[in-house]
């Protein structure tokens, strides 16, 4: 078969030693990122950006994404021990983890921890494998209005289905892409949005935004709540292993489940952190124990940690068949592959198959590396937390400010990653989703000269967004994500409405009540989903 | 935090109508070759402004409904956020005149010092180990040189 004797050549370009050992290092360093609060996949990436310039591109991207498998990793052991996230996708497994190890059950909640991570990044990566070369293949057909469409869809998928206020993420999402457009205009060579000073000229780089952002901010969080380790104290044992082997037989069933919401919400845009919180969601909502979850029920561990994994890997499908990344750090990496001068997009398979099956190869490789390193080394990762926080703060902004800098040696990006840190702690005190944001920064120039051409191939008439037979579908189910709060607030009130014995029931709303409403109610709508949706990093510590 | 909410959607409303003042100066019609410069950036700022009237909007009208907000920062937790924002802000300018190493290392050293409270040959060695092996790492094996300010170049690294 085509893609396996692909795989295998991504397999030999994978296994060169130097790939082997960038391999490891990126897995090794990515869980020492995750362990730590502050620091998470997408910044640990960031940082590390300006060091990939001098390796080759399959190297440089090997580092990143398993540097990403890694952080997916360490994420769950400060979570299990210490009951503080290490990672926004983490934050579900304190639920049921952090009781069990109190319990004097840390081992086995750490091992249930890795093995459903490893779960799920099996299932990802076969979806990975399999899916992403015949998505590509179908994506080659895609002109301009249809890249335009699918990057409507995917910013839809944020507005409609992941935030408590889809204003807010709208306005996010449109500062994204307005940062991305400050500097030279790439058609017409004009300056903008630069009023004449020569620092905007340059434009803003996306990884001195994600360090701010997702750097800093988090940081400034994490001292605003008062961090204090307090750890539970962990061995890993071997009967860990096999006693959890056992439940996981026990509770195939959640495992697939978690894992196939993993996959989906990794697919379409999201990523790690919402998955695992559905998954949880539906595992306790399936489950005969319910009255057992939040006391350390095993089957509350498995569930989140294999979505969340699942996600992280499945992130990768679109971000390296279409360009499109599903989640932050996958944007930071597609950002990566940018500067190391290649053009993402479903071209990648054809041009670039050493490239593109080198990472296939290396996400099954990563991952499982991965699991051995942390079921052997977690106890040793537990003990860097207990070095005090405010050791390791400075050191990690310090660590901030050279990654900041080292992007296009400016002095003025570390000033901008400062201003970044500020607006990521406000934003995420007031729910601006910033995700989004970062997505837009980072696809702005695409997503701008996309809708150009295709304006222009239209002349200047929108609908050729509208066009059959690809971008019509992929739009019109846009639309419908983007007005879900709507719809579903819609479809609550007919739902009460029907208390009235007697009523009969209305068809689907001809017309939709304006745009101003959905907030508050957005949240009682699609019960789960669009709660879940709403923890984004910031304000899931304090759950 | 209601507050914040409606200072913050404000500004951000002014950004947005900075962008569309840019914009216009652009042109944001339609001209044979396709849409003009500003186009874009005239539909961002657009969102952007009507966006931020509507989420002030909201924010009004949550008044009174919910009397018992949390403020936008607590009290207990303003000094050791700024804390952490004021010496960071200070390495960043001192790199200017100075170089990010020797900032660096001020800055590890003082704030382990006085925010930390640890014992001098703790914060010494860390303050002073920590700069010099990024600097191995980045100015000698990944060729990435740091900046090294107005004054720093009288010093090796």
């Amino acid at each position: 078969m085509d893609i396996l004797s692909n795989l295998l050549m991504g397999f030999q370009v994978a296994l060169t030693p130097y790939n082997l050992m960038v391999a490891a290092a990126g897995v090794v360093l990515g869980v020492l990122v995750g362990v730590l609060p502050g620091l998470g996949g997408a910044n640990g990436c960031a940082i590390l950006i300006p060091v990939t310039f001098v390796m080759p591109p399959t190297a440089a991207v090997i580092l990143l994404s398993c540097l990403y498998w890694g952080a997916l990793y360490g994420g769950a052991i400060t979570s299990i021990l210490f009951n503080i996230p290490g990672e926004p996708w983490a934050v579900a497994v304190t639920f049921d983890g952090y009781p069990m190890a109190k319990k004097g059950l840390a081992g086995k909640a750490l091992s249930a921890s890795f093995m459903a991570h490893f779960v799920g990044a099996v299932f990802g990566t076969i979806m990975l494998t399999f899916f992403a070369p015949i998505l590509a293949a179908f994506a080659l057909r895609f002109g301009p209005p249809e890249v335009f469409s699918v990057m409507i869809l995917t910013f839809s998928a944020f507005v409609g289905l992941a935030g408590k206020s889809p204003v807010k993420t709208l306005i996010a999402t449109f500062l994204g892409f307005i940062l991305a457009a400050v500097g030279i205009d790439i058609v017409s060579g004009q300056l903008r949005l630069t009023y004449g000073t020569v620092p905007l000229m340059g434009g803003f780089n996306f990884i001195v935004a994600v360090i701010g952002l997702f750097g800093l901010g988090e940081i400034f969080l994490t001292v605003e709540e008062g961090l204090k380790m307090e750890g539970v104290a962990a061995r890993l044992r071997w009967s860990d292993v096999k006693d959890v082997l056992r439940a996981m037989r026990t509770y195939w069933r959640t495992l697939l489940m978690g894992s196939m919401v993993g996959v989906w919400m990794g697919f379409k845009p999201g990523g790690a952190t919402p998955a695992s919180f559905m998954a949880y969601g539906f595992a306790k909502a399936a489950s005969r124990e319910k009255e057992e979850f939040g006391k350390g029920h095993i089957a509350g561990i498995l569930a989140p940690e294999a979505a969340a994994h699942a996600a992280g890997t499945s992130a990768m499908i679109p971000m390296i068949s279409l360009g499109i990344p599903g989640s932050p750090t996958a944007a930071v990496i597609l950002g990566g592959l940018m500067i190391w001068g290649l053009t993402p997009g479903p071209m990648l398979f054809k041009e670039k198959p050493d490239f593109v099956w080198g990472l296939i190869a290396s996400t099954w490789i990563g991952n499982l590396f991965g699991v051995i390193v942390v079921l052997a080394c977690a106890p040793l990762f537990a003990r860097i937390l207990r070095a005090p926080f405010s050791i390791l703060m400075p050191i990690i902004i310090f660590a901030c400010a050279i990654g900041a800098y080292a992007v296009n040696n400016r002095m003025m990006d570390i000033y901008y990653m400062l201003v970044f840190g500020i607006i990521g702690y406000v934003f995420k005190k007031l729910d601006y989703q910033m995700a989004p944001m970062l997505l837009a920064l980072v696809l702005g120039d695409m997503a701008e000269s996309a809708m150009r051409q295709s304006l222009i191939m239209s002349q200047g008439s929108p609908w050729i967004f509208f066009q059959p037979p690809i971008a019509l579908p992929i739009n019109a189910v846009a639309l419908v994500i983007f007005f879900w709060p709507i719809i579903s607030a819609v479809r609550e009130r007919r739902k009460r409405g029907r208390g009235g014995p007697l009523q009969p029931e209305p068809g689907p709303p001809a017309v939709l009540p304006p745009p101003v409403t959905p907030a508050p109610t957005s949240v009682s709508g699609n019960g789960d989903e669009a709660s879940v949706g709403a923890r984004t990093p910031g304000d899931t510590r304090r759950a | 935090m209601r507050m914040a909410d409606i200072i913050t959607a404000m500004v951000l409303a002014a950004v947005g109508v900075l962008v569309l003042a840019d914009a216009i100066r652009l042109g944001f019609g339609w001209t044979p070759d396709g849409p003009q410069a500003g186009f874009f950036p005239f539909l961002l700022g657009l969102g952007v402004v009507v966006g931020c009237a509507i989420v002030v909007v909201q924010a009004v009208q949550r008044k009174g409904v919910a009397k018992s907000e949390k403020p936008f920062i607590p009290p207990k937790a303003l000094t050791p956020v700024i804390l952490v924002v004021a010496p960071a802000a200070l390495m960043v300018i001192l790199t200017e005149f100075i170089g990010l190493y020797l900032a660096a290392a001020l800055y590890l050293g003082t704030y382990m010092r006085l925010v930390g409270h640890y014992r001098w040959r703790l914060v010494l060695s860390l303050s002073i180990l920590v700069p010099i092996t990024t600097y191995l790492v980045f100015d000698k094996i990944f060729l990435i040189p740091m900046p090294t300010g107005m004054y720093g170049r009288l010093l090796p690294f």
